[in-house]
Formats: C-alpha cells, structure tokens, sequence
C-alpha cells in the first residue's frame, strides 16, 4: 500500500524533479547553442537538418525511449556503460526527447530576429563576442520559455521514462510512471495526489511562461 | 570612401554601382524610388552586407568608426538610457553624464529614460536610434530614412542638432530621406538612384533644381 507523504512517495517526487531539472538542462546545453548556429551556419543540407529537428519535436516519447533503450541495452553501442535502468539512463532518454525540443524552438527565436540583432550589433561595432552575448541576452526570453516548455514536456512525460527506467521501486520509479502503475493496481487515491502535485508542478512552469509570454507581448505595444 | 564595381545580387533584384566618391567630413543625401536600392547600397557601405563583388575603400575606418540607424530601429529589450549608454558601454567608456542627458533633453526623452524602449511611440524609437547612433562619435554615419516616422517640429531639431554637430565635429553622414526638405537642408551632394544604379550624383541644388534624366525628373515630381 501506497502512504501520501511516505519516504517512498517524497522520494518519487523528489527523483522526478531531480531527473526534469538535470535532464532540461543538459538538454538547453546542447539545445541552445545548437538551435543559435543552426540559424547562423549555410550548409547544403540545412533545411533537411531543420526539417529534421522538427519532426523530432513531435517524435512520440515511448518511440524515443526504445531509441535510447536500443542505444543503452547490453548489445547497444552504449551497453558498456551499464545505464539501462538507472537514473542516468532515464536522464539520457528525456535529453534525447527534450534536445530537438528547445533547439527547435531557439532556431525559430534566432531564424526570427537573430538577423536583426546582428545587423545591429554590427552598426554599433560590437565584437564577435559582444555580438553573441548580445544575442543571447536578446533572446533570452525565447531561450526560458524553450527550456520552460523542454521541462514541462520532461515533467509530464511517461513512455521514455518507462521504457529506459523501467519503473524499479525506489530507484526509477518517478511521478507519471507511479501514476501509470497505481491506475493499474487501482489504488486511485495516491495516483491521484501525485497527479495533483504533477499538476502545480505544471501550473508553476505554465506561470513562468506566461510571464515570458507577457512579458513578450508588451514589446509590440506602440503609443 | 571609395566604391568600385559594386555588385550584389537578389533573386528579383540587382545592385550595380560602377564608381563613387565620396569625400570625408560632408553630408550626403541619396534620394531615389522605393526598392531603387538605397538601403542595399547603404549596408553595403557600411559593411553590413558583403558585396558579390567589387571594392567598398572606406578609407581606413573600421567597423567601430562607423554605424548606421535604420527606418526601424533595433532596439534592446532594455530601457531607453540602456539603449542610449550601450555603444559606450561595449567601447569601455565611462559616459558623460551630462552630455547623455543633453541628449536626452534634445530629443524628448529625458522624462522616457527608464522607460522600457520597445514601449516608445515609431518617432521616439527613431529619436532614440539616432542618438545612439552619434552617442559615441563615430566618423561615418548611415541614416536610412531615419527621420520617417518623425514629426515635423522633431525633424527639424535633429536637423539642427546634425548640422551643429558636423559644425563641431566633422562628421561624414550619407542620409536617405524621401523629405526633399531634409535632403536640401543637410546635404552638400547628392546622389540619385534608379533601378540598382546611380543615375546622377552632384551638388544638391544643381541635382534637385535643374534634373536632366527622365527617372529624375519624374521621381522629383512626386516626391
């Protein structure tokens, strides 16, 4: 039997925050910079890259999880490294899903007006590093609400985490797999109270990106 | 600032200016029909834009010498002062409070400048480009219709506060304006394009007064 507040439930709790943040941030680390030089770098090949990365932004997460578990199994290019099952592996799943996500989303931000704070940056006889801490600076909303959105989608996410983590009691069993598992054994009440703190979870990221969007909106107001 | 064989293509349009001269410390007015490449050769000037071939000399400034202030400014999700004090601030150079402030005064900001800049009325955003622009002494100047959205008591101070500073300073401006008015005001020399190429260049009141070409003559009765 499941307890509300138990070691074992603060646990699940405290193990999917731990895995999100880690994840997202890993994944606004490669994402980030990845989505600014996409927008910058002429190569053949760019638009299928962007392409690409699109499609992988709406790629299923249970499909992305087999990817990593094939990645990870002990026959897989990465089997040496004994991380199927683990934390790590679970991590290694969410910044798979979540790496086209928020480079998707910073390509669109950069491929809108990076153009513009270059030119600019130009006229004012910025340097190359002055121009690109310009840009990051400039695009800093974009960037929150990218590694916001990675976050929400790695919060809420199910199908990766299940795959790769495997659901093990006490060391990759998080929120939604927990969720999954107690529907399943019918014990409604706790599924539910996870539920409802995977909720605030959400509504708290939802506010800070609403802030972002507002934030955003009122550099288009004119008097 | 020399121009040889200046060439840049676009898919339904293209530059081509065969030789220009321009001398340092005047003001000069290109005038010409919209889409007649006015901003092309201007950025291409500036050395915003790469030519496809051909030599801009600029004399032996660099990139920090020279600047440039757009129909539709850039500007910083910051406040207008920010705005005002970011040239110098990437320069290394402490501002004088007194002259940001002159400035600001001139330009109706002052009671704007913590204002957030994207906030400001089109005219104020041009008030405020054209201040940054100068803030830190460049020697060549590029304004793009940079008094456009303007009205007309606020064009004639930044006329004047031009004409002063070239006075004092010696700058070396090259001015776009459909406003015949500001072009016969500020500008020693002029010079006339026409579907990607200079038409005709001389003094001011010999080009606007007596047109010889065709195109000139008939962009002069509209304007």
């Amino acid at each position: 039997m499941f307890n509300f507040l138990s070691t074992e439930t603060l646990g699940i709790i405290a193990l999917s925050l731990r895995m999100t943040l880690l994840s997202t941030a890993i994944a606004s680390i490669i994402g980030v910079p990845f989505g600014l030089w996409l927008d910058k770098a002429h190569f053949p090949g760019k638009r299928f890259i962007v392409l690409f990365n699109r499609s992988l932004m709406a790629a299923p997460p249970v499909v992305v999880g087999l990817v990593a578990y094939l990645l990870l199994m002990r026959s897989g290019p990465l089997g040496f490294m004994g991380r199927l099952f683990t934390f790590e592996g679970m991590v290694f799943a969410q910044v798979l899903l979540l790496t086209p996500i928020i480079s998707g989303l910073v390509y669109n931000a950069a491929h809108r007006s990076a153009a513009n704070i270059r030119a600019f940056a130009k006229t004012m006889g910025a340097t190359k590093m002055q121009t690109q801490i310009l840009l990051i600076r400039e695009l800093s909303n974009d960037i929150y609400f990218a590694a916001v959105t990675g976050f929400g989608r790695a919060m809420s996410e199910v199908g990766a985490v299940m795959v790769v983590g495997g659901n093990i009691r006490y060391h990759t069993r998080v929120m939604t797999t927990t969720i999954s598992m107690l529907r399943n054994r019918g014990e409604i009440d706790v599924a539910i109270f996870l539920g409802v703190v995977l909720l605030i979870v959400a509504f708290a990221v939802q506010l800070i990106a609403g802030f972002l969007r507002k934030r955003e909106h009122r550099t288009d107001e004119n008097f | 600032m020399k121009i040889f064989r200046l060439k840049k293509d676009f898919e339904k349009f293209s530059l081509n200016i065969d030789s220009l001269d321009m001398s340092e410390q005047k003001i000069y007015g290109i005038i010409g029909p919209n889409g007649c490449g006015k901003t092309t050769a201007m950025k291409l000037m500036a050395g915003i834009m790469q030519p496809d071939s051909g030599v801009v000399d600029s004399g032996g400034l660099t990139a920090r010498d020279i600047t440039m202030v757009f129909r539709k400014p850039y500007l910083m999700h910051e406040s207008v002062l920010k705005n005002l004090l970011y040239p110098l601030k990437i320069r290394g150079i402490t501002p004088d409070m007194q002259y940001i402030e002159h400035l600001l005064e001139l330009s109706g900001l002052q009671a704007l400048r913590d204002t957030y800049a994207l906030t400001l009325s089109g005219g104020e955003q041009q008030k405020l480009a054209l201040m940054r622009a100068v803030v830190f002494s460049p020697k060549l100047v590029f304004i793009d219709e940079g008094f456009s959205n303007m009205d007309i008591e606020s064009i004639a101070v930044f006329e004047e506060f031009i004409l002063k500073m070239q006075a004092k300073s010696k700058l070396t401006w090259v001015i776009t304006s459909h406003q015949l008015s500001t072009i016969r005001r500020l500008c020693e020399h002029v010079i006339f394009m026409h579907a990607g190429e200079v038409k005709a260049q001389g003094n001011t009141e010999e080009i606007l007064s007596s047109p010889q070409l065709p195109e000139l003559k008939q962009y002069l009765q509209f304007v």
